[in-house]
């Protein structure tokens, strides 16, 4: 993809007012304040950088193989190299299918689904071409981008569904079909979406009032870089074990599987739901 | 029982029911791991020891037990204190088998590997002491379990920060672990959790799936019910969360996180949150564990 509609694509993705949902999930921080396990000792800002440390290295580790698998099955059955609509569709399904066994928090499960529905209504609804600019469009691969929407309008299909075996449609495997339709690189769109969740995590904190807005700012300029940057680099090579069976039974292979990190942000976030006074829905 | 299987640290366990007493057809173990099955007068339920020689694991070590749970029998799984994980073998270098050294870049990391399968009406009861890692030790576990519909388990992953009275506090390279539970062939949860820690010095993860251990799920849930956290000033002694996870319609299974300040707290916690498992395998047995 050129440059240009790569930034592009990027600037409307990045995009605060996006409709994805994720205003209302805090992922767990709104329970850790209230647990009394978010103050850490150090200067101010060490306590809110230690939990997106924290945050976004045990979600790198556990969701970015499912986000660029899915990425991989939507770019290839978009570009024609995995011909059968079934195929993909299947793939995409034992994807989003392993990520829900794996994700052992009901908190975290719950937010996830309602995110990932609304990404590929957003796709469906906010991203496909209208008709009126189907002719003249320079860009238009029309065959790429038909075939894109028709997996996706399937997939959300079977995720609205809901029968006994349907995919329940969760976010990094929806992210990972998003931006795999739009055409981005998949590096680029891991990288964008664990941007996203430490946005996400440190606007929770704005709006909670344990971080003042300039000083969000400044995490944002200065430290999240190195964070999401770091994360992302280790587990680069990470995949979902969705996909393959080849996985074999020496720690090796056992290490290229997604992992959680943070045993203690799995119980706080499980916890949530017990909180007595609560602004966010995890 | 015997001395039987030719690799080192290798085990073999099937136990089934023989007019209403758990037998053991194979019981078979090889050095540096020991089985013990002492005698018990409940019905249907069984205890095995797994012990490994002088207590603990050295770096290199690998240990692989499987075991299969026939129709009806209960097995209670339980080490004998915490299973220390050293780094290097503190004096004697004790005969390791040249198979070890050859396995590539691997022999640093001490992996445990365990295969149960259940079949319908039978149970594993997985309670052992926790795994305590010493400075730079790193330890890699792979859990596989495959439940017949109709069987039970309840299974228990956990560790400590080390040993806290020479100041290790999270100071051991790695604890890995991975549990696969497969109920009628399609994957239930499959956790791996690597290094990363927080104010707690002992984390625990328990599943409970099956009929059998019903009473104990019902009476958890009801107290995550009863719970609600206003704003606390300091950090909570003990935190543990409950989430159902898929199964079969009507029957999921759950799963229970517990961290604490400290392993005897963890260690309370869950010996009264299992008390449930005295109406199934009996009191004389249930007072083995968590002892």
């Amino acid at each position: 993809m050129q440059d240009d509609k790569e930034s592009y694509l990027l600037l409307l993705l990045s995009d605060a007012n996006l409709p994805t949902g994720s205003f209302v999930a805090s992922a767990g921080l709104e329970s850790t304040a209230a647990h009394a396990l978010f103050h850490v000792p150090g200067p101010p800002g060490s306590d809110i950088l230690a939990f997106l440390r924290s945050s976004v290295d045990t979600y790198a580790r556990s969701a970015l193989p499912f986000t660029r698998d899915a990425h991989h099955v939507v770019a290839a059955y978009a570009s024609g190299e995995t011909l059968e609509l079934d195929a993909a569709l299947a793939a995409l399904t034992r994807l989003d299918t392993l990520y829900d066994a794996s994700t052992l928090n009901h908190v975290a499960r719950r937010a996830s689904c309602a995110q990932g529905a609304a990404l590929l209504t957003l796709y469906t609804r906010g991203f496909t071409r209208p008709s009126v600019l189907l002719a003249d469009a320079a860009d238009y691969d029309e065959e790429r981008e038909k075939r894109a929407a028709a997996l996706v309008s399937a997939l959300k299909l079977r995720v609205r569904r809901g029968e006994p075996d349907a995919p329940a449609g969760h976010l990094p495997v929806c992210w990972g079909v998003l931006t795999g339709a739009l055409g981005l690189t998949v590096d680029r769109g891991a990288h964008l979406h664990l941007f996203l969740h430490a946005r996400g995590v440190l606007s929770a904190a704005v709006r909670m009032n344990i971080v003042g807005p300039y000083a969000a700012q400044q995490l944002l300029l200065h430290a999240l870089r190195r964070v999401v940057d770091d994360a992302l680099r280790s587990t680069a090579h990470l995949i979902s074990g969705a996909l393959r069976d080849e996985v074999d039974s020496d720690e090796q292979a056992d290490e290229r599987l997604p992992a959680t990190t943070w045993p203690l942000g799995e119980i706080l976030a499980a916890r949530h739901d017990l909180l007595h006074s609560r602004i966010f829905n995890s | 029982m015997s001395n039987g299987g030719h690799e080192a640290g290798h085990g073999n366990i099937t136990a089934q029911i023989h007019s209403n007493r758990v037998v053991f057809p194979v019981l078979s173990y090889t050095y540096p791991l020991k089985l013990l099955s002492p005698r018990v007068q409940q019905d249907g339920v069984a205890i095995v020891y797994m012990i490994t020689y002088g207590g603990g694991l050295v770096c290199g070590d690998r240990i692989s037990l499987s075991a299969n749970i026939e129709q009806d029998a209960q097995l209670v799984f339980l080490s004998q204190g915490s299973t220390k994980v050293f780094k290097a073998r503190p004096g004697v270098r004790a005969a390791v088998p040249v198979t070890l050294r050859t396995l590539g870049a691997t022999t640093t990391v001490t992996q445990q590997r365990l295969e149960v399968s259940i079949a319908a009406g039978g149970a594993l009861y997985l309670l052992p002491d926790p795994v305590t890692c010493f400075r730079d030790a790193a330890y890699h576990q792979v859990q596989t379990f495959r439940l017949a519909r109709g069987a039970s388990a309840a299974l228990l992953d956990w560790y400590t920060s080390g040993r806290r009275a020479r100041g290790e506090e999270w100071a051991f390279a790695r604890y890995y672990s991975i549990n696969e539970v497969f109920v009628e062939a399609s994957p239930l949860p499959r956790r791996t959790l690597a290094d990363r820690m927080g104010p707690y010095a002992c984390y625990a993860t328990l599943f409970l799936y099956g009929p059998r251990v019903q009473g104990v799920v019902r009476e958890l849930e009801e107290r995550m019910r009863a719970a609600t956290v206003f704003q606390v000033r300091e950090p909570l002694d003990v935190l543990w969360s409950l989430s159902p996870v898929r199964g079969e319609a009507g029957n999921e299974g759950r799963i229970v996180r517990v961290a604490g300040k400290e392993t005897e707290d963890v260690k309370k916690w869950l010996s009264d949150a299992l008390r449930g498992l005295v109406d199934v395998i009996g009191g004389e047995v249930y007072s083995k564990i968590f002892i």
